[in-house]
């Protein structure tokens, strides 16, 4: 490719050859003083190019996603494909002979496919989304939801704490972390791990086992949770390239599942694997669904999008401990605001040797870990 | 005239460099516990109140040392209290009597060893509603982390501060924890093995197919 262009066509087979003739000048013929006859042109240097080193030349990622080459025929299906589903979304809601049912399904999904980040959001458009969320919920089940969108609120900084001498590895945290959060049953997806560790060798999470399946808590180890940490300097934040995950005021990492795109540049940069991928659609039996709902919590995701440990948003925010913190029935878990000086997560933090896992990275958990 | 003009601006700067770095930059801390303590130093309290799932428990509040907290109240919970309804005499008249019948053996005490305690280290014989401390003063059955404390004093701090123990319902304030007898069933303490609560058979899939 000789243009040096800093954004991105798609290569379809027609325009690449308009090069051959033509210099940056613009003129077809002689002039400019940038031919020469020793110069090749771009198709000869390819050719050449490709006799010597054939098949070793290999495209680089980006190259190979965007720079497909393919037909005509299947790149207007493809450019037209997202086109079509907002027309069909104005039929329906034009056509006089759809139910109301649908004309508003369609209306609804017209204005989801739109909306801007939520992050961005004024209260009014934010009550919008949830609005129209439930609502499509229940046109397309039948069944009701209560999803909020409460803000983070003033003077609250959440902060958690992980006695590792009281945690026996029952994984009733697990158990409850995935009923409240509605995580998908097929891939057994689960935020939290709970890592069983040999006495006297430190942490090695690479020799711990994290999916033990034995009376616990087995001789001679301990156990030490793990989980989305809601760094206080985020590297997950910093990588999204859409802007869909960010820090909330209070403190929580957040995402919005309608604006991920679904790169994984955040699970790569999350040094404490706190995070998960929908490879397929998330499901959940209807009867176990959990409708007490947050936008940036516990509702229902879609595939090809991140989600992760939100300390429960839709409980915290309401002065609830996250699922995980109630089901402990060790009371290895404490949760609470880092900003009240009585609250017991600072007595923890200032009575108690605490430490973080990966301090050095500068990354500033908001989760530290403690022994009796 | 050039040297007048360095020593102005010189000064200038300084001057300015005094103003500029010692300006709290915004959001910016060195660490999060700056952070933290800085803007805890003007913290009143916050809107979020656990008060409402609160209202249907029976809680008694209490204040120990510096901690003032609610717990559950416990009398109401115990299911054959009042314990005088049955033990109506002081209990070394009631073992000696005719009409000496076994009680309570379903309890077996697994607590400490048999030489350090038994039932009256803890049970007041001479008034069986009440609980006895280790120099025989009565204790309240809704205090009876009292009792507790007399030997487990490290927990009993821990629990005051909130290091030990757990919360009935919600971080927010006010702060209602559970209390000893709410976790560990005071005859028999310790936490037991059991099995995990989950088993993940996809990730064993998922790893095995790494492997090969």
């Amino acid at each position: 490719m000789s243009d040096n262009k800093q954004w991105f066509s798609l290569n379809l087979n027609s325009i690449k050859k308009k090069s051959s003739g033509s210099c940056s000048c613009g003129k077809t013929s002689g002039g400019c003083g940038s031919h020469s006859k020793d110069q090749i042109s771009d198709e000869e240097f390819d050719t050449a190019v490709d006799a010597t080193i054939g098949s070793e030349r290999k495209k680089d990622g980006f190259d190979q996603v965007f720079d497909v080459q393919m037909d005509r025929r299947t790149a207007f299906r493809k450019l037209t494909a997202s086109l079509l589903i907002g027309a069909g979304a104005v039929s329906t809601s034009c056509s006089v002979t759809t139910g109301e049912d649908s004309k508003e399904k369609a209306q609804i999904d017209w204005e989801e496919q739109f909306k801007g980040n939520y992050k961005l959001m004024t209260d009014a458009e934010k009550k919008g989304t949830v609005d129209r969320l439930v609502r499509s919920y229940q046109l397309r089940t039948g069944k009701t939801i209560h999803m909020t969108s409460e803000n983070a609120e003033e003077d609250v900084l959440f902060g958690y704490a992980f006695n590792i001498s009281k945690c026996q590895g029952y994984m009733d945290c697990v158990n409850a972390c995935i009923e409240e959060n509605n995580q998908d049953r097929n891939s057994q997806m689960q935020y939290i791990r709970i890592h069983e560790m040999k006495d006297g060798e430190g942490f090695k999470f690479d020799e711990a086992d994290d999916n033990y399946y034995h009376e616990v808590p087995a001789e001679g180890h301990f156990y030490m949770g793990t989980q989305c940490f809601h760094c206080d300097n985020p590297p997950c934040v910093e990588v999204c390239p859409v802007q869909a995950t960010w820090r909330e005021k209070d403190g929580l990492v957040v995402i919005d599942y309608d604006w991920c795109v679904g790169c994984r540049y955040c699970m790569a940069a999350c040094p404490y694997d706190g995070r998960r991928f929908n490879w397929s659609t998330p499901e959940v039996p209807e009867k176990e669904i959990n409708k007490n709902q947050h936008y940036l919590g516990n509702r229902m995701r879609k595939k090809g999008v991140m989600e992760k440990c939100t300390f429960c948003v839709q409980r915290s925010r309401k002065g609830q401990n996250p699922a995980c913190v109630d089901a402990c029935p060790t009371g290895a878990r404490i949760f609470g605001n880092l900003l009240d000086p009585n609250s017991t997560i600072r007595w923890v933090l200032e009575n108690k040797k605490v430490f973080r896992l990966k301090e050095d990275l500068g990354t500033e958990p908001k989760f530290w870990y403690f022994m009796d | 005239m050039n040297y007048r003009i360095t020593y102005i601006s010189g000064y200038l700067l300084l001057f300015m460099l005094l103003f500029v770095s010692c300006k709290h930059n915004g959001e910016e801390y060195h660490s999060l516990t700056d952070k933290i303590k800085h803007k805890s130093q003007n913290y009143h309290k916050t809107q979020i109140s656990s008060e409402k799932y609160l209202e249907d428990k029976e809680l008694i509040k209490i204040t120990e040392g510096e901690h003032t907290f609610l717990i559950p109240e416990r009398k109401g919970k115990i299911k054959s209290y009042a314990c005088i309804e049955c033990h109506s005499k002081p209990l070394d008249q009631m073992q000696n009597s005719a009409e000496y019948k076994k009680a309570h053996w379903d309890i077996k005490l697994v607590h400490a060893t048999k030489d350090m305690m038994d039932c009256m280290t803890c049970h007041n014989g001479n008034n069986m509603n009440k609980l006895t401390s280790l120099t025989g003063k009565e204790i309240d059955f809704n205090r009876s982390y009292k009792l507790c404390s007399q030997c487990h004093t490290s927990q009993f701090d821990d629990w005051k501060g909130g290091a030990h123990g757990k919360k009935i319902v919600g971080w927010a304030p006010p702060r209602a924890s559970m209390t000893c007898v709410n976790c560990h069933n005071p005859h028999n303490p310790s936490f037991k093995k059991r099995w995990p609560a989950r088993f993940n058979t996809q990730v064993v899939k998922e790893r095995k197919d790494e492997l090969e």
